[in-house]
């Protein structure tokens, strides 16, 4: 009972379900507020992400006649779940995640995937020929950015065997990961690891789909593309999904780069953890939602698989002769 | 309390949808200028979304054109309730200067319910922002009307 009890707490509460839904809200309402700051703009308030869930709660869900119901319904809701497994897995607070295992990083990786798969099962169920062309973009999305993504998480989990002990081939375990760091210090202050860390700040952006990466979200271009055919509340779990992805994304680049960092307060590592999600989101998010224009389908591809691609390989082979 | 939480919201998160029927691009540009930096709209919770499906209130300019008539309609229909429709300019008003052309079958008034009215030829940004934010209070309204 008590251990029923514990896993509902762990999936409900915290780390996953509400807590990571407050710091997705607060960091995308961050997001907002800064990329307003930087065009001279007044901005939303901060709690504006959440109105538009509620809102959008609050309309009509429209089924579209050429819809499979029961897809069109249920994809959403499949995706936000498998998202907010992965906090699950993260060792944010103290090492200690809710649940570990000898290959945790591969399940968050096949999480994330399942999540863009989600989305576009949502899409294609839609019926609607703009959904088609976002899930087609979304694909080609998702193929850059998954390369450097498995290279920089291939370069840091053959770093922490390589320097921890001999015996294991690889390691995917992020709290070895994270112990790893306890001893040696944060990951991005080993040098052959910066290209790496660079690689992933890179990804943040793409995985998340925030601006100049937002191929398959195009408004002006497909018409909201992927979510077209959305609204009420399926669009409200949508929009859900897309702000708790970027409190994920900023937790794993905190995890794999600057874990390690332990004061032996809950409260204290909590906090250490929101300004690095923070700065993290300012830095790969609104930095670039305020300079650039949002970028062609195949430049996204090309600049994935040659620089990004290529930051990731320098660190990999860096690590593979035991720099 | 959820229900009145979202009663709340639904004034604070309006995105708009803009359908030029036939307009010259005139108010098209000045309901752009409205989210620019100088009169950011986005501080009260506007954002332009690119489907219909999204939207709340509905923004229409040009005097409806017997091209865009259909479209016109089919598009309003694929709004979700409550939705608001606010007319831009003087044309979906009265036709403007091609009143009595044969290309024109307006006004708006003659296809859906009307309930935010800018007149202008072009408007100001601040007769656009203020007519939004009575736009706001509108849907609200519908809201609770619609919860009853």
């Amino acid at each position: 009972m008590e251990f029923v009890l514990n896993n509902l707490f762990f999936l409900l509460v915290y780390p996953g379900g509400l807590f990571c839904v407050a710091m997705g809200i607060l960091l995308s309402g961050a997001d907002r507020i800064l990329v307003a700051r930087m065009q001279r703009r007044v901005g939303p308030p901060l709690l504006q992400n959440w109105y538009d869930v509620l809102k959008c709660c609050g309309k009509e869900t429209i089924i579209p006649r050429h819809a499979r119901r029961g897809v069109y319904l249920f994809a959403p809701v499949a995706g936000f779940a498998a998202l907010v497994t992965i906090p699950l897995f993260l060792p944010v607070v103290n090492g200690r995640p809710a649940f570990s295992g000898n290959s945790d990083l591969v399940v968050v990786l096949y999480l994330l995937t399942l999540v863009s798969v989600c989305g576009m099962v949502g899409a294609s169920a839609s019926g609607s020929p703009f959904a088609g062309v976002g899930l087609s973009r979304e694909m080609v999305a998702m193929i850059s950015y998954e390369l450097p993504f498995v290279l920089v998480i291939l370069a840091v989990s053959l770093k922490t065997v390589i320097l921890s002990e001999a015996g294991v081939p690889l390691t995917f375990s992020l709290t070895e990961i994270w112990n790893y760091q306890a001893a040696n210090g944060p990951l991005i202050c080993h040098w052959s690891l910066i290209p790496a860390a660079l690689a992933m700040l890179f990804v943040i952006p793409c995985e998340v789909g925030m601006h100049p990466f937002d191929v398959a979200e195009a408004e002006t271009e497909i018409c909201e593309g992927m979510l077209s055919e959305y609204s009420g509340k399926p669009l409200a779990v949508y929009k859900l999904t897309h702000m708790v992805k970027l409190y994920v994304m900023t937790a794993l680049f905190y995890v794999l780069f600057l874990g390690g960092m332990s004061t032996g307060i809950a409260a204290a590592d909590g906090a250490i953890l929101a300004v690095v999600c923070l700065l993290l989101t300012f830095l790969t998010m609104s930095l670039p939602h305020a300079v650039c224009a949002r970028f062609r389908v195949e430049q996204v591809f090309k600049f994935y698989w040659t620089w990004v691609s290529g930051l990731a390989l320098v660190s990999l082979v860096l690590v593979f002769f035991g720099l | 309390m959820f229900e009145k939480m979202i009663d709340r919201s639904m004034a604070k998160s309006p995105w708009i949808f803009h359908i030029n029927a036939g307009s010259c691009n005139g108010c098209d540009i000045e309901l752009v200028s409205v989210l620019t930096p100088r009169y950011d709209a986005e501080r009260l919770g506007f954002r332009l979304t690119g489907t219909p499906r999204q939207a709340d209130i509905v923004v229409v300019s040009g005097p409806v054109t017997l091209q865009s008539r259909d479209r016109l309609i089919r598009t309003l229909e694929q709004v979700p309730q409550p939705r608001v429709v606010v007319s831009l300019g003087s044309c979906p008003r009265s036709g403007n200067v091609f009143k009595g052309s044969y290309a024109i079958d307006g006004p708006l008034e003659k296809w859906t319910h009307v309930d935010v009215s800018v007149a202008g030829c072009t408007p100001k940004p601040e007769a656009i922002v203020a007519a939004l934010a009575q736009a706001t209070e509108i849907l609200e309204q519908k809201r609770k009307e619609m919860r009853k």
